[in-house]
This record gives structure tokens, C-alpha cells and sequence, in this order.
């Protein structure tokens, strides 16, 4: 008789409360830090912090944690958001930043989907993201939806136009695969440009969320405190980002991305056992879509604006190596890398002028000596649970 | 317990206030710092432009804060918007949303400006445009935020319109970009070349960045007009009449405030540039008012790069809101009021009168032609006296 | 219509430098299986070379025919080095990973070439001109002008596209390289030198890259540091439209892409923006009929 591992077992939950503390923390001061000399003092603690977990074990038994107790990681985390917002309240930008890292850390999570787990190149995010800002620009100026399901319409418009690239995308591999989108995201970027009708290189202005009647740029006044009107966007996409979350871990537990693993690992194969390649693929390429048009309209109306200038293929590019960064299909990963690429250049004024050569240096260090990216995905453990 | 003497009051007393006299004394030293910003183009194809006008507002808090008379001391921070709308965006959402700074001078690039007018009203941050000319930035929407020193794109075109009839030229072609600088310039171009009786043989409007213009100067070169005019900016002008050379348009170019300055001649070549025309809404710095002063003083803070066109409307911009907080003190509602009741300020460019909208309506119109790789007056050119002559001429 | 002459001339002049680029491309890829994306910021850094070059020569009082040797050879010579260095250094330790790792660090390569020219270059970010090396003018053929510098630039670049192809198909050093393309292991049993055929078949298609450059400099007498970004994406379409490996493919690729432009520009002028537009949605349509090119790839997957 073999005993389950929940009942013997008991796992220690202090990592879990002490990694969520000190990430909480580490975030909140690198936002608020304006002082260089401090900032990098922070930047090197909090690394060498990391370094050390992953080191002596930190980090698996957080993992571990983490796995067991699902619901109290979700507890903690609503908690050190709500400090973190709490502390930020006054800052515009800083919490402006938090939640742009955390748009991008969304689409990459839907990006993570398409190349991390059916094994889709996908060179167009950006596009796929300003398709749905466009959306919502299009609908605001119209009028009369009410925004809940101007964003919900950015998702499906991406769907749409991720649809005309299906055949081709399913056709291809490789380094094929990566033309069709490549190609498609500089077209979109110049029939933009060339367009009139959706505003040409001047782009088009957007209005803020009104979300069931709250207005979005109203202050939070709470509890006799002040909030910024940006908290409302922090709050919006944090809670975004959390069901994304815990969407993808869904999808990955389930059958659903055993297939996706299947179909990425060997077509072939995967082919030979009856599974229906195509479906999967396209299964995998409309979720990824559906978050990074939701999450363009996100950000087009937070900014108020929009412009092809926003999604070039350069982003498309920031957004991949966001994905390779963090560990290519682990979806933790992409907070961090996301926090790195977007954070770290507005804070560190001195590369300010350097900062995309400085991010391209980086990113070809990373490939050459860890490949597999800051958070590496785990291999999949099936658990087999023997009935007695 | 001993009971303090009365001396030992008295000590006690002169103890407690010397600080006190100490502290207010180095108080009168110490001026409270202000923050003001200073956005421009500072990196990308129209960086000269960007840098003159940045250099020129760092000589204006510069020589501020050498005056023992003020009470502040300002701090410029400067901040680059690369001449694209989405960046101009972005950094101008930083500064309106960081309430230590207390007002701005922003853009060059019309396109940027009147994508961030909206954030400056909604954060009710002050602003004095420096050198954008479109239209619509003061006049779209009547923000009391925005104000605006520089000239307006209507009146050069007027004026260039005017021109061009009394030389005696028919027939134009319009090459314009396709951001909303271009496309005004193109609207009040045609508007006031028709109304003139002259004849527009075709119009074209290209993005600020495309490298190939062969398609259109093939098709311009079908229509053989006698003049292009060009609505947009120095790289894209620079390239306009590079590539009109090697495919032999012979027509002569009629250009905007766009193109004035050392940036175009240099981009173009002097040889290529010789005899174009622009209409700008500033006499040359030698004959502003406060122009010596101001070319001088530039000289002597040691800038390596020139003013540019642009460059003392920026001086002047920067001047005008430092001297409101000097009167009103560093708030963003009092600057605002205040600087809505400009009248005949005097300024390095002469007196500054803002109307309802918050928009300069004293600059003048000034024809220029590049003589020997130099913007010169036309009053003043050898063109006029006929010893060079423009091309195509009638 | 009768600007036709006009039109075809701007589109032989763009095929040329697409096709140059596109061998590059094909020329990396038939050798090493990478897709070198650094490509085209390598062009860029030919054409900035060779514009020092021309301002050195000009300073030193050479003439202008030999201002325009000298400019070509060191473009030639600095991408052929350039391409080199990166392949040594970067490509080969890496040519076990994952091709979505090696396509993502050469275009961050390139990437970092691009904002090291915009950053070092004195006055980088603004566009920089490149002098008049060729005789200027032209003469017209009905309602058409051809530019003589035009004619030059057509003619030497599908030159320079004949000795590339000369060199790869019937030359000893092409014969090593075609043997170490089709089957690295039994090349180098027969005793071929890998280590010196790779770098200097890099060394060879980034010369491509070099020339392509220099052709765009002298036609649009205009450089700028984030020219070669389009250029390679074009360039990599035009390799794969063509079949990825083949130089033939390439060339037509190359050709292809900018008839495509030119029909669009030609037949609507009014929609000339669009003509980039027009090109990649026929090219994914394309790809989407004959996804492994139009000459297919000669290759097999070991299932």
C-alpha cells in the first residue's frame, strides 16, 4: 500500500510567507527608490537575495509550498498587493509602471501559451495587442458599448485577425512559422502608418475606463485616505493578470496541456496517437490572442492613446524575450522578466540613452550562458496515486 | 534640586533663540527649489532642433538663477520626446503626474504636441508651447492650461501664398506628411494658393519616415509643376529635395517654418538648398529686440550646437514661466491664472500677448531664401535685386 | 503608361539590394541552419563604413572614382569581418540550441549593432548624407528619366549577384561549401577544413550585405542607423518565398518582393503607402500555398 504524500508529509509554509513578504517589499522600493546610488544598493540586494534562495534551496521549498497550498498563496498575495498599493498610493507613475509591467506580463502569459506550450512562434504579439487597442479606439469613439465589453470585443477582434493567420501559422514550421508572423506584424505596423481612417503616424486618442459606472479617473477616496486614480488600473490589472493565471496553471495541469506538450514536443507523434494537431494549435493560438488583444485595449485606454508607433516589431521582440527570459513555459516566470524589461530601463536614469543596448547585451548573456531562462519549467510531474 | 539662577535665564534664553536667528539667517541664503521641464526632441532626425531649444531654456534658468533678486532657484529638467506622438505621450504623463514639477515647456513637433494638450488639462499642469505651429493646439479645445509663444501655421502660409502669386508662378504641387502638421499645412496651403487664383496639379502626403520617394517624384514629375511646396519637416524635406535632383525635377521648392534653420541646409547640402524659400514667423535673431543679448549670452555659456530657429521663442517660453512663478509662487492653479493675462510682456523676441486662447499674436511673417548656405531675408537677398534668380520662373 | 520605363527601373534597383540580402541570408542558412537576423544591421554598418571611408579619402585628396573603390572595399571589408566575428563568436558555440533561441540572439545582435551606430556614431540618431561618388544626371527615354548612377548601381549589383553565385557553384571554395552544407559529418571526413570554410563562408555573405549597403548609400545619397531593419526583413522573406537554402530562390525572392511593390505603386499610385502592405499579405499567402518555398527546400525531418 502506497501512502499519498498529503498525509505524511507535513510541508513547512514559512517560505511561502517570506517569499511573498520580501518580493512585496523589493517591489515597492524599486518603485519608489528615485535615488541612483540607493537604487542600485536595492537592485543588488534583492539579486543577491534571489541568488541565494535559488541556491540553498529557497526557492523549491517555496515552490513545494506553493503547490500544496494554492489557496493560501492566492490569500497572501491578494494581502501584498493590497500593502504594496496601499504604500504606492500617492505615486502616478510608479503605479502608471506597475501597471503597464503588469499588461505586458499578461500578454507574455498568453504568449507563453503559444510558444512555451504548444511550441507556436509567435513574432507578432505586439500586433496582436495593438489590435485590440485599435478596438477599443474604434468603439470609444463610436460610443454607446458600455467598456466591460470594449475590452472583452479587443480580445475577440485579435481573435478574428489571429484567425486569418491560422492556415498559414498551421501550415508552416519552424523558421517559416516565424515569417508568417513576422510578416504579419510589420504589415500591420505599416497599414497603419498609411491609413487615414485609423489615425495614420498621429494616432488616436482614447478615453479612460468607466468600468459598471466608476469612473476610472477618479481618486479612491477610502477609509479617509486618497488614492491615486491609477489605482483603480492597478487593481483592474492585477485582477486580470491573477485569472490569466490561474487560467494557464489550469490549462497546464489539465489534460489539455499534456496535449499541448505533446503536440510541441513531437507532431509526429503526437499525430500517430489520433490528436488532432490542428485543433490544438489553434486552441492554443486563439487564448494567447484573446489575453493580448484584452490587454492592448487595457493599456491603450489607461495611456489614453494610441499609435502604430506603440507595436512594432521591436515590441513583438521585448515581449518574446520577455518569455525566453523567464524560462520558456513557465508562467511565474514572466512577473520577474516582465519587472526586469519594463521597470528597470525608467528607473535607471543613467542608461536611460543606452538602455536598448544595454537590454540587448542582456538578452544574447542569457542565451549564451542560461538558456533556459531565470525560472525554468519544471518537468511535468503526473501524479499517480495508487488506490489501496 | 537647585533653582537656575537668573542669569542662567537669561543664558538659557540667548541659547534658545541663536539658533533660531542662525536658522532664519541661512534661510535668507537658501532659495526654495522649483522644478520646471523642458520637452523637446532631443535624440532622432530633428535632434537640432530639440538641442537648440533645450540649450536656449537651460541659458534661460541659467542666467535666472544668477539674479540674487529672485526667490526660487529653478531646476530644468529636460526630457526627450523623439518627435513621435506615442513617446511625446508618455513622457509628458510622467511630468504632469509628478506634482513637484510645476509647469512646462514642451515641443517642437506639432504631431506630438497635439496628442499631450488633453494629459497637461488633465492634470492641470501650465504649459507654454515653444515652436509646434499647428493650429489646433491652443485653438482645438480652450484649455487654460496651454499657452503658446511661437507663431501659427496660417499666417506663413498666407504670406507664402501671397508670394508666390506676386512672383508670378501658376502651377503647384503639394508634397506634404501625413501627420496632422502636414496635413494643415497642406489645408491652409491649398486654401490660400487657390484663393490666390493659382492652380494645384496634384497633392501628396507620405509618413514623416519614408525613406523611398520615388513613386511620388515619378508621378510629380508626370504633372512638371513649377512649384513643390513642402509641408513638414527638416529630414523629410532634406530628402525631398535630394531625391527631386537625382531624378531631374527641375521645380522650384517652397517650404515652412519646418524647414528653417542650419538643420536643412546642412541635411540638403548648401548647393542643393541655394534659392529655397520658406515663410517663418520671426524676424532673424539680429533683428529681434533682445537678439544680440541672447546670441551673446549663448556664446559665452559655450553651447557647441546652434540655437536654431527655434531657440530663443524656447528662452522666451522658459523666461515667461519663471518670471509667473517669481510673481504667484510655485502653484499650478496661480501659474495657470496668471498666465492667462499676458500682455505686452517684453521678451528677447519682442512684446507677447496672449489672446483668449492662450495663443502669441504679435509674431510677424518673414520671407527667407537660402543664399550661400544661409537663411537669409528676402528683402535683404541677392534674389531680389535679380542678381539670383528662382527657379522656373515664369 | 508611360512612366512604365520609370517604374521598372525603381523596381530592378530595389530587386538588386533585396536579392543581395536575401543570398546573405540563404548563404547562413544552407551552411549552418541559422537565420542570422543581424543581418541587416551589418548592411548598416558597411554603409557607415564606408562613409568614414569616403570622408578619410576626401580629407586625403583622392579622386573621386578612387573615393568610390576605396569606400566599397572597406564596406566590404568591415562587414565581411563583422559577419565573421559574429558567427565565430556567437553562432557556432551556440549551434546545438534551440533555433528560437539563436533566431532571438541574432536579432538581438543586431539590435545592439543598430543602437551602437546611434549611439557612437557622431550625431548618430539623425540621418547622415552620403556624397554624390556617382556622375549625376541622367537622360530620358520618352517621358522616362533613367538615372545614369542608377544603371551603374543595376549593373554592378547583379554583377556582384553573378560572382556570389559564380563562387558558390563553380569555384573550389563553393564546392566546400555546398559539401559542408549538404552533410557537415562526411565534409569534414573528407577532409575539408571546417574550421576555415565556416568563418569564411560567413565572411562571404555578409560581403553580400556590404555591397547592398553601399548600393543603397550611393542611390538615396541618405544613411541612417535603423535602415537595415526593413531591409532584413524583406531580405528574409525574399530567402524564404524562395526556399531557404537555395541561391536561386533568393535572388528571385529578392526580385519578386520588389515587383510586387512596384505593381502595387504603378498600377495605384494613390495607395503607394500600401505597397509594403501588398507585398507580405501576398507573401503569407504565398507561404500559406508552398510553405517551404517557392523552389523547395531540399531537406528531410528525421521523424
Amino acid at each position: 500500500m502506497t501512502p499519498t504524500s498529503r498525509t505524511l508529509v507535513r510541508v513547512p509554509v514559512w517560505p511561502l510567507f517570506v517569499a511573498v513578504a520580501f518580493a512585496a517589499v523589493a517591489l515597492t522600493a524599486l518603485v519608489l527608490i528615485e535615488n541612483q546610488k540607493l537604487l542600485g544598493a536595492a537592485l543588488a540586494i534583492t539579486a543577491a537575495v534571489c541568488f541565494c534562495a535559488a541556491r540553498f534551496g529557497g526557492v523549491a521549498a517555496t515552490e513545494v509550498a506553493a503547490s500544496e497550498n494554492p489557496w493560501l498563496l492566492r490569500g497572501l498575495i491578494t494581502v501584498a498587493s493590497l500593502a504594496v498599493i496601499f504604500v504606492l498610493r500617492d505615486d502616478n507613475f510608479g503605479l502608471l509602471m506597475l501597471a503597464t509591467v503588469l499588461i505586458y506580463a499578461t500578454i507574455c502569459l498568453g504568449l507563453t501559451v503559444q510558444m512555451g506550450y504548444a511550441g507556436l512562434t509567435n513574432f507578432a504579439a505586439a500586433a496582436f495587442a495593438g489590435t485590440g487597442g485599435y478596438t477599443a479606439a474604434m468603439l470609444g469613439q463610436q460610443g454607446g458599448l458600455p467598456d466591460a465589453l470594449v475590452l472583452v470585443c479587443g480580445g475577440l477582434v485579435a481573435v478574428f485577425i489571429g484567425s486569418l493567420l491560422i492556415l498559414p501559422v498551421l501550415r508552416t514550421r519552424g523558421h517559416y512559422g516565424a515569417l508568417t508572423t513576422m510578416a504579419f506584424g510589420v504589415m500591420f505596423n505599416v497599414f497603419l502608418d498609411a491609413n487615414d481612417f485609423f489615425g495614420g503616424p498621429q494616432g488616436l486618442k482614447l478615453p479612460g475606463i468607466n468600468l459598471f459606472g466608476w469612473d476610472f479617473t477618479n481618486d479612491i477616496h477610502i477609509f479617509g485616505l486618497v488614492l491615486s486614480s491609477y489605482v483603480n488600473y492597478v487593481i483592474l490589472t492585477g485582477i486580470l493578470t491573477a485569472l490569466a493565471m490561474i487560467f494557464v496553471g489550469l490549462l497546464d495541469r489539465s489534460w489539455v496541456g499534456v496535449w499541448f506538450d505533446v503536440v510541441r514536443l513531437d507532431e509526429t507523434a503526437a499525430s500517430v496517437f489520433g490528436l488532432k494537431i490542428a485543433y490544438w494549435k489553434v486552441l492554443a493560438f486563439t487564448i494567447g490572442n484573446f489575453l493580448a488583444g484584452l490587454m492592448g485595449a487595457v493599456y491603450a485606454k489607461m495611456t489614453g492613446f494610441i499609435a502604430p508607433a506603440n507595436f512594432t516589431f521591436g515590441d513583438s521582440l521585448v515581449m518574446v524575450s520577455i518569455v525566453i527570459l523567464g524560462g520558456i513555459g513557465n508562467r511565474w516566470g514572466v512577473l520577474p522578466a516582465a519587472l526586469i524589461v519594463v521597470l528597470l530601463p525608467e528607473k535607471l536614469q543613467f542608461i536611460q540613452e543606452y538602455r536598448l543596448i544595454f537590454y540587448a547585451v542582456l538578452v544574447i548573456a542569457i542565451l549564451t550562458m542560461r538558456p533556459d531562462g531565470l525560472v525554468a519549467r519544471r518537468v511535468r510531474k503526473l501524479h499517480t496515486e495508487a488506490s489501496a | 534640586m537647585g533653582t537656575i539662577s537668573k542669569r542662567g535665564l537669561a543664558a538659557l534664553a540667548v541659547a534658545s533663540v541663536l539658533p533660531l536667528a542662525f536658522g532664519s539667517f541661512s534661510a535668507a541664503f537658501a532659495k526654495d527649489k522649483v522644478k520646471i521641464a523642458f520637452v523637446g526632441p532631443l535624440t532622432g532626425a530633428i535632434s537640432p532642433h530639440g538641442i537648440g531649444g533645450r540649450n536656449s531654456a537651460e541659458l534661460a534658468v541659467k542666467l535666472m538663477n544668477a539674479e540674487p533678486s529672485t526667490k526660487y532657484e529653478y531646476e530644468l529638467v529636460v526630457l526627450d520626446d523623439e518627435c513621435k506622438p506615442n513617446v511625446g505621450v508618455q513622457v509628458v504623463t510622467k511630468i504632469a503626474s509628478d506634482r513637484s514639477i510645476i509647469a512646462a515647456i514642451p515641443h517642437y513637433c506639432s504631431a506630438t504636441a497635439i496628442a499631450t494638450v488633453d494629459i497637461f488639462n488633465r492634470f492641470k499642469m501650465p504649459m507654454v508651447v515653444w515652436a509646434a505651429v499647428l493650429p489646433e493646439i491652443t485653438y482645438a479645445k480652450k484649455y487654460p492650461e496651454v499657452h503658446r509663444v511661437s507663431g501659427i501655421l496660417i499666417g506663413q502660409n498666407r504670406i507664402g501664398a501671397q508670394f508666390m502669386k506676386a512672383r508670378g508662378y501658376k502651377k503647384f504641387v503639394s508634397f506634404a506628411d501625413s501627420t496632422d502638421y502636414g496635413k494643415s499645412m497642406n489645408k491652409y496651403f491649398t486654401q490660400f494658393t487657390l484663393e490666390n487664383g493659382n492652380e494645384i496639379l496634384g497633392s501628396f502626403s507620405v509618413p514623416p519616415d519614408q525613406q523611398d520617394l520615388s513613386a511620388e517624384l515619378t508621378k510629380i514629375k508626370e504633372l512638371n509643376p513649377e512649384v513643390i511646396y513642402f509641408g513638414g519637416l527638416t529630414p523629410l524635406g532634406a530628402r525631398l529635395r535630394t531625391q527631386m535632383a537625382k531624378f531631374g525635377i527641375n521645380a522650384q521648392l517652397e517650404g515652412n517654418s519646418g524647414i528653417m534653420g542650419d538643420a536643412f541646409v546642412n541635411a540638403a547640402g548648401p548647393e542643393l538648398a541655394e534659392g529655397t524659400l520658406t515663410f517663418f514667423d520671426s524676424p532673424p535673431l539680429s533683428k529681434m529686440p533682445g537678439g544680440k543679448m541672447f546670441s551673446d549670452a549663448y556664446k559665452a555659456a559655450g553651447y557647441s550646437e546652434p540655437p536654431e530657429a527655434y531657440g530663443p521663442f524656447a528662452y522666451v517660453a522658459t523666461r515667461l514661466v519663471m518670471e509667473t512663478i517669481e510673481k504667484v509662487g510655485p502653484d499650478r492653479a496661480k501659474v495657470t491664472t496668471d498666465l492667462g493675462d499676458v500682455k505686452d510682456r517684453p521678451s528677447i523676441v519682442g512684446p507677447v500677448t496672449f489672446d483668449d486662447h492662450g495663443q502669441n499674436i504679435t509674431p510677424l511673417t518673414t520671407s527667407y531664401v537660402v543664399q550661400d548656405g544661409k537663411w537669409v531675408v528676402w528683402e535683404e537677398s541677392e534674389y531680389v535685386s535679380g542678381k539670383r534668380k528662382l527657379k522656373n520662373l515664369p | 503608361m508611360g512612366m512604365i520605363g520609370q517604374h521598372l527601373l525603381n523596381g530592378l534597383m530595389q530587386g538588386t539590394i533585396y536579392g543581395l540580402v536575401a543570398m546573405g541570408f540563404t548563404i547562413f542558412f544552407g551552411v549552418m541552419n541559422v537565420i542570422k537576423f543581424s543581418h541587416g544591421d551589418v548592411l548598416t554598418l558597411g554603409a557607415f563604413g564606408g562613409l568614414v571611408a569616403v570622408w578619410a579619402a576626401n580629407a586625403l585628396g583622392l579622386s573621386v572614382p578612387l573615393q568610390f573603390i576605396v569606400a566599397l572595399c572597406v564596406a566590404m571589408a568591415l562587414t565581411a569581418v563583422v559577419g565573421a566575428g559574429i558567427s565565430h563568436f556567437l553562432i557556432m558555440p551556440l549551434r546545438n540550441a534551440p533555433p528560437l533561441n539563436m533566431l532571438l540572439m541574432t536579432m538581438m545582435v543586431g539590435t545592439a549593432i543598430r543602437e551602437a551606430i546611434r549611439l557612437f556614431f557622431p550625431n548618430g540618431t539623425n540621418p547622415q548624407r552620403f556624397p554624390e561618388l556617382l556622375p549625376a544626371g541622367g537622360f530620358n527615354i520618352g517621358p522616362s528619366f533613367f538615372r545614369t548612377d542608377a544603371i551603374i548601381l543595376i549593373i554592378a549589383g547583379a554583377a556582384s549577384i553573378g560572382a556570389v553565385y559564380w563562387i558558390i557553384n563553380h569555384s573550389k571554395f563553393g564546392l566546400a561549401m555546398r559539401a559542408v552544407a549538404e552533410d557537415t559529418e562526411t565534409a569534414r571526413v573528407m577532409g575539408i577544413n571546417f574550421g576555415r570554410i565556416i568563418p569564411l563562408t560567413f565572411a562571404l555573405g555578409s560581403i553580400t550585405a556590404g555591397f547592398a549597403g553601399m548600393i543603397y548609400a550611393l542611390y538615396y545619397s541618405e544613411i541612417n542607423y535603423s535602415m537595415g531593419l526593413l531591409l532584413a526583413v524583406i531580405g528574409f522573406t525574399a530567402a524564404i518565398v524562395g526556399g531557404l537554402g537555395n541561391i536561386w530562390g533568393a535572388i528571385i525572392g529578392g526580385y519578386l518582393f520588389a515587383g510586387l511593390q512596384t505593381f502595387v505603386v504603378a498600377a495605384m499610385p494613390s495607395m503607394s503607402d500600401y505597397k509594403n502592405v501588398f507585398a507580405f499579405v501576398l507573401i503569407i499567402v504565398l507561404i500559406t500555398w508552398r510553405p517551404t518555398g517557392l523552389l523547395a527546400e531540399r531537406g528531410s525531418e528525421r521523424v
